[in-house]
């Protein structure tokens, strides 16, 4: 026995050192290596079926988005061109223009505020549910109704237009706006008078959310007054099925259902 | 001479493992995206792009269609006023500049809701696919939102009596189921705010205009 601790006493400490050493880069490589075999399924190169479902389908909603956007330039360019009376052809144009603004179709730039919100990267603490330290639809909400009621005018989330029929829902920890799948951080930018960066940031409403939100919980909200916000043009269906007009609303206007509306 | 070589030894392992170490940090830090969701949320996340996508397609047809009615009147040398009055009634009607008539359901909200809950209740009707809302008389259009304290709230500078009416005109069936599904908007409020009653029921409904300017003075079309 104590001819085994001489030998022992014997190795170099650096053969000592090396050798713990070697003992955890296995353990590394073992972990690495195992870490990677389910993490390489979800590679863009080989995505497990509903992945990749999910990323097609939301890839030909981009293009999709895209048409839209392009048809209805192209229809508005084939008004600007209309026949008959040219007086009526140029006064509904003009109506036409503000119509589309007030429905959010038109592109904007502008003065006003970009809020960008990131998920906490706090531990989660005990008893709280992981998903409470990721940005949420009730998160976008909250800061997109506190910038409306500051005065802005216009207000899209990472591309996403906000119109008026615009839903913001949670699907797990994703967040979907006009049905559209945001990739995080988000961005909401809006256009506004040169006080709404001010309006926003001292209501009392947006700091009893920063206190809710960025301090107790760690989300990262932060604030830019910019000169130069761009909002882009809701992309989304303009159709009316259960909604009809009344038939005083336009005199001399058809009095039909006009969902299905092609002369 | 011994010394020298293990040192060497241990700094090559030891810069090994540093990479190592980073590679694995790295990749369980990288889990943003789709890789977050469970199969049932995906399972969900493609339904709702599959509908979505069925909706944009029809979109798209009828501006194709819009498009060809449009380009084949100007051939045939007749007017497109009554084809641009036709678009104009559609606009306004969706964007909340002209009065709207319709089936949908009628929600009475009476005791201390807060304003986020009203709100909410908003985005679930636009969830379940509402076309055009009003609350208590008010147009619901771009940035109508209810604010203030329990009790106090108001919309557009409208003082909201107790109990108010949110209006929303759409399919009235799938309205009200998605008001009042098992863990839906209404029976959360239930929980949260139990001095909050709220009833909803099918109704036909007239909608009026917004009384709002939407012309965005601040913004001007990008170029």
């Amino acid at each position: 026995m104590s001819a085994f601790v001489a030998r022992v006493r014997r190795i170099p400490s650096w053969q000592l050192t090396l050798g713990v050493a070697l003992l955890v880069l296995g353990f590394l490589m073992t972990a690495q290596l195992r870490s990677l075999v389910p993490r390489s399924q979800y590679d863009s190169s080989d995505l497990p079926p509903l992945r990749q479902t999910a990323q097609e389908l939301q890839a030909a909603q981009d293009q999709l988005k895209a048409q839209i956007l392009d048809l209805r330039a192209q229809v508005e360019a084939v008004e600007q061109n209309g026949q008959g009376n040219a007086a009526q052809i140029t006064a509904l144009n003009d109506q036409l223009g503000d119509a589309r603004l007030a429905a959010g179709l038109v592109a904007l730039q502008g003065p006003g505020v970009v809020v960008s919100l990131r998920d906490s990267t706090r531990p989660v603490p005990p008893g709280a549910a992981p998903g409470d330290l990721l940005v949420s639809a009730a998160d976008l909400r909250q800061v997109i109704d506190l910038l409306w009621l500051s005065g802005a005018e216009a207000v899209s989330v990472n591309g996403e237009r906000i119109a008026v029929t615009t839903p913001l829902t949670d699907i797990g920890s994703s967040v979907l706006v006009n049905s559209s799948y945001l990739q995080p951080p988000y961005q909401i930018s809006a256009i506004g008078p040169a006080d709404l960066y001010n309006r926003l940031a001292t209501s009392a409403a947006f700091v009893a959310y920063l206190q809710d939100r960025a301090q107790a919980v760690g989300l990262d909200v932060a604030l830019l007054q910019s000169n130069d916000v761009q909002v882009p043009a809701y992309s989304g269906t303009v159709n009316l099925v259960h909604a009809r007009p009344v038939a005083t609303s336009v005199p001399g206007g058809p009095t039909t259902p006009i969902g299905s509306a092609q002369p | 001479m011994r010394t020298a070589r293990g040192r060497w030894a241990v700094s090559a392992v030891l810069f090994l493992m540093g990479v190592l170490l980073v590679v694995q940090f790295r990749a369980q830090t990288a889990n943003g995206g789709l890789n977050g969701l469970t199969t049932q949320d995906l399972t969900t996340l493609i339904a709702n792009l599959n509908d979505r996508n069925a909706e944009l397609r029809g979109e798209v047809a009828d501006l194709q269609a819009q498009l060809r009615t449009l380009e084949a009147t100007q051939l045939a040398g007749a007017s497109n006023v009554g084809q641009l009055q036709s678009e104009l009634q559609q606009l306004r009607l969706w964007a909340g500049l002209d009065p709207v008539y319709g089936d949908g359901v009628d929600v009475v909200i009476s005791g201390p809701i807060t304003a986020a809950a009203s709100n909410e209740i908003l985005n679930e009707l636009r969830i379940a696919g509402a076309e055009a809302m009003a609350v208590d008389g008010v147009r619901v259009v771009p940035g109508t939102v209810v604010g203030g304290d329990p009790g106090g709230l108001s919309v557009e500078n409208v003082a909201l009596p107790t109990p108010f009416h949110l209006q929303a005109i759409g399919d009235p069936a799938n309205l009200q189921a998605v008001l009042q599904r098992a863990g839906g908007v209404v029976s959360r409020i239930a929980v949260a705010q139990p001095d909050v009653t709220i009833e909803v029921g099918a109704t036909t409904m007239t909608l009026p205009g917004t009384d709002r300017d939407l012309d965005a003075p601040d913004a001007k079309p990008q170029l």
